[in-house]
């Protein structure tokens, strides 16, 4: 780094564009990809090049198939924020001035990869230990905080009443399930019959609202339960769209269509 | 895709909340994004308990290093799956590959790796879809080895049955013809 570094709107050269896209493809390892971070953070139109990268994939991790955690995983979460004190924004700050941190990635995630073999917790957990001044006159505090912020995360997400109902049936005629569709676009599955999930499978559950894009996946079940659906980027529920759900293999639909036997279908209703 | 972008513009005022230490704001990015978040995480790891490892080290990165998010270099949503992606790649090159690409685990043995359907995936009027599409099957295919699935240029030889020099070569080229499409 004898020159200094170009700003970000400068063009870089074909070899740093292709480094910069094995980068975001996750092709650099070990030495390479350490000294491509130390790069990244003192030029940042090689940092630019990189984010540009992460734009053009970026539809390669919305449209995975959703696999729906159940509740305890929020809780999971929760427990292990609370577990160590959360870091103060003027921390956060600094610490990305120490590290020069990647532009397009947060500190802490930066220097594990750098770090060889125990990277994998020992990242968080040295950052963890030089907190552990702060954390203990913060402790009281943080503890206090989380209180009031779980209480206030519940308040938040007590569901007012559905705009629409899609109530899913079998062949059968039997009902199956019922899709809870919010004003605020969330969704939900509420299933009503049981229904055992062979070994290696999952019910998928779908939407369609138009024959030209066709069904999408709003969730993957492991067993019947009661899931938030992901509808995160979708259109508007509207009158009579398509809810379904079929039987595919454990990690959802090989082609991102239905290919398994429908269980359960319906269309959503809007409610009175 | 107006949908998406003013999506992606909330995450990025979520996230900026969560450095504030607003734990509603890391719930709604959950809402938002966890499910999605755990199918990237299951396509690269494919185990279950792996990715839920990543997903929830994902999370506690995404609250605690919040405050380093900068909009102007990049949306919410972008930053939120390079916080997950180096996760998913971290256990991956760490966990000694216990998950191989070629094994045939019971509870994977119909997600072997499949490039074709990671495109077929993408939205029919996506101009990145197009763009893969242009080249031909098994040269978009080694970008969505590494991408999707988190394969090493050695694993992606391996499994065409290349050298790997050739694989660095193929994959060189396909980045660069998808740069020139895109723009």
């Amino acid at each position: 780094m004898s020159a200094p570094a170009p700003p970000a709107g400068t063009p870089i050269g074909p070899e740093d564009e292709m480094l910069a896209g094995e980068y975001v493809a996750g092709l650099l390892e070990g030495p390479a990809e350490t000294a491509f971070e130390a790069r990244l953070a003192a030029e940042p139109a090689l940092a630019a090049a990189v984010a540009r990268w992460r734009v053009r994939f970026a539809e390669i991790d919305a449209s995975a198939a959703p696999v729906v955690p159940d509740e305890a995983f929020w809780r999971r979460i929760e427990t292990a924020l609370a577990t160590a004190p959360d870091l103060p924004p003027q921390e956060a700050a600094a610490t990305v001035a120490v590290t020069g941190a990647a532009a397009a990635a947060p500190p802490p995630v930066t220097s594990s990869r750098a770090t060889p073999t125990p990277a994998r917790s020992g990242g968080l957990s040295d950052w963890w230990h030089s907190l552990t001044l702060w954390r203990g006159f913060a402790a009281v505090a943080t503890a206090a905080a989380i209180v009031l912020a779980v209480g206030l995360g519940r308040m938040v997400l007590a569901p007012p009443p559905p705009t629409f109902v899609a109530v899913l049936l079998a062949e059968t005629g039997e009902v199956g399930a019922v899709v809870h569709v919010f004003a605020d676009g969330t969704a939900e599955l509420l299933p009503l019959e049981n229904v055992a999930v062979p070994s290696g499978r999952a019910m998928e559950v779908w939407t369609k609202w138009s024959d030209e894009r066709g069904p999408v996946s709003i969730g993957l079940l492991d067993r019947p339960r009661t899931v938030r659906l992901s509808t995160g980027g979708l259109p508007e529920t509207r009158p009579e769209q398509l809810f379904e759900i079929t039987l595919e293999p454990a990690t959802g639909s090989p082609t991102g269509r239905p290919t398994g036997p429908i269980l359960f279908k319906g269309t959503a209703a809007t409610t009175l | 895709m107006t949908a998406r972008s003013s999506e992606a513009d909330e995450h990025a005022g979520l996230i900026v909340l969560c450095a504030t230490g607003d734990r509603a704001a890391l719930r709604r990015l959950y809402d938002a994004e966890a499910a999605t978040m755990l199918g990237v995480a299951t396509r690269m790891l494919r185990r279950r308990d792996l990715a839920e490892e990543a997903v929830q080290d994902a999370f506690l990165r995404i609250w605690r290093g919040a405050a380093s998010y900068r909009p102007e270099i990049g949306g919410g949503r972008t930053w939120i799956y390079a916080v997950l992606r180096n996760r998913c790649l971290t256990l991956l090159r760490t966990s000694g590959r216990e998950v191989s690409p070629d094994d045939d685990l019971p509870e994977v043995a119909d997600d072997a790796p499949d490039p074709e359907a990671v495109v077929s995936r993408l939205s029919d009027a996506s101009l990145l879809r197009r763009c893969l599409e242009a080249l031909d099957e098994r040269r978009r295919g080694v970008l969505m080895l590494a991408y999707a699935h988190g394969l090493t240029h050695g694993e992606i030889a391996g499994k065409l049955g290349m050298p790997l020099g050739t694989t660095k070569t193929w994959i060189r080229r396909s980045l660069l013809a998808l740069r020139e499409c895109m723009g």
